[in-house]
């Protein structure tokens, strides 16, 4: 297909996603990999708390060697990235794309408080011989916040590329690939809220 | 489209009901205590859907599939926390 059918094409698919009014930020592709990671997500947090409600009594006494405190920091970090994030993709909308690199690099420097907690916390946990084959609450544990873990890592890497890209370009306005890249870290968020409570805090 | 000063409000929102949901899981445990917390992570993806996010003016659809999924799982939770007292 040449370029010119591919620009129609592309005008096809916001007329049947962007109704008067209504706009979906960022790529329609990005909104299908949301929805399949907060599936897993979901199976993996649903699993965790059916787990929970067949062995309470280790799920309680487990959870006793987490830090509800550590937990709180590791969500306040991650929310105020998130806040940056989106305070950088207002200031591209406006055309200050220099203020947007810095916004993300803040983003970035936050995040990784949330890293050298979250490393720590393992550390003291394999310390402690609390490793994934310790109890069923455990093996959940590792799994749960690995994996989101991961995503946060990716997450990241993804700040930090679009702060580079922030950099490099000046014009304002819309930005789909910068609200895609900030849609996924808001979605490691939205994961995290869930998440939280469920590990640290229920009991 | 969230400015500044919506997207800090939201933030400080976000902040206080984390907070808040570790007070209130401190204070103790049962069925009430964690559905109140729940209800303040709900409260949190809200405000990350719609202030973060920007879903507040999106296709109703999508706006219903990202709030819908903190309702579903959060539900979920404390169904099994519910059960958990049965068996």
């Amino acid at each position: 297909m040449d370029a010119g059918g591919r620009a129609t094409q592309e005008a096809k698919a916001e007329v049947v996603f962007q109704r008067p009014g209504k706009r979906l930020p960022g790529d329609l592709a990005m909104w299908f990999f949301i929805l399949a990671e907060l599936t897993v997500f979901a199976l993996l947090i649903v699993t965790f708390a059916v787990a929970q409600a067949w062995q309470p009594a280790l799920f309680h006494a487990s959870r006793g060697a987490l830090d509800s405190s550590i937990g709180l920091a590791l969500t306040l970090s991650l929310l105020t990235a998130g806040l940056f994030a989106a305070l950088a993709q207002e200031q591209v909308r406006r055309g200050r794309s220099q203020w947007a690199g810095g916004l993300l690099l803040a983003a970035l420097l936050v995040a990784s408080v949330y890293v050298g907690l979250k490393l720590s916390e393992y550390q003291h946990l394999l310390g402690l011989g609390l490793g994934m084959e310790h109890n069923s609450f455990f093996t959940l544990y590792w799994i749960l916040t690995g994996f989101h873990f991961l995503h946060v890592l990716l997450g990241m890497l993804i700040l930090a590329w679009l702060a580079v890209r922030c950099w490099r370009r000046s014009q304002a306005g819309d930005d789909a690939v910068l609200e895609s890249g900030v849609l996924y870290w808001h979605m490691v968020d939205l994961i995290w809220v869930l998440l939280f409570p469920l590990v640290y805090v229920l009991n | 489209m969230a400015t500044s000063p919506a997207l800090i409000v939201c933030w400080l929102g976000l902040v206080l009901l984390s907070v808040a949901s570790v007070q209130l899981g401190n204070t103790g445990g049962g069925l009430l205590l964690a559905g109140a917390v729940l209800l303040a992570a709900l409260g949190k993806a809200w405000l990350i859907a719609d202030g973060f996010m920007h879903l507040r003016h999106a296709p109703r659809l999508w706006r219903g599939l990202l709030l819908g999924w903190p309702l579903v799982v959060g539900g979920l939770v404390l169904l099994s926390l519910w059960l958990q007292r049965g068996f």
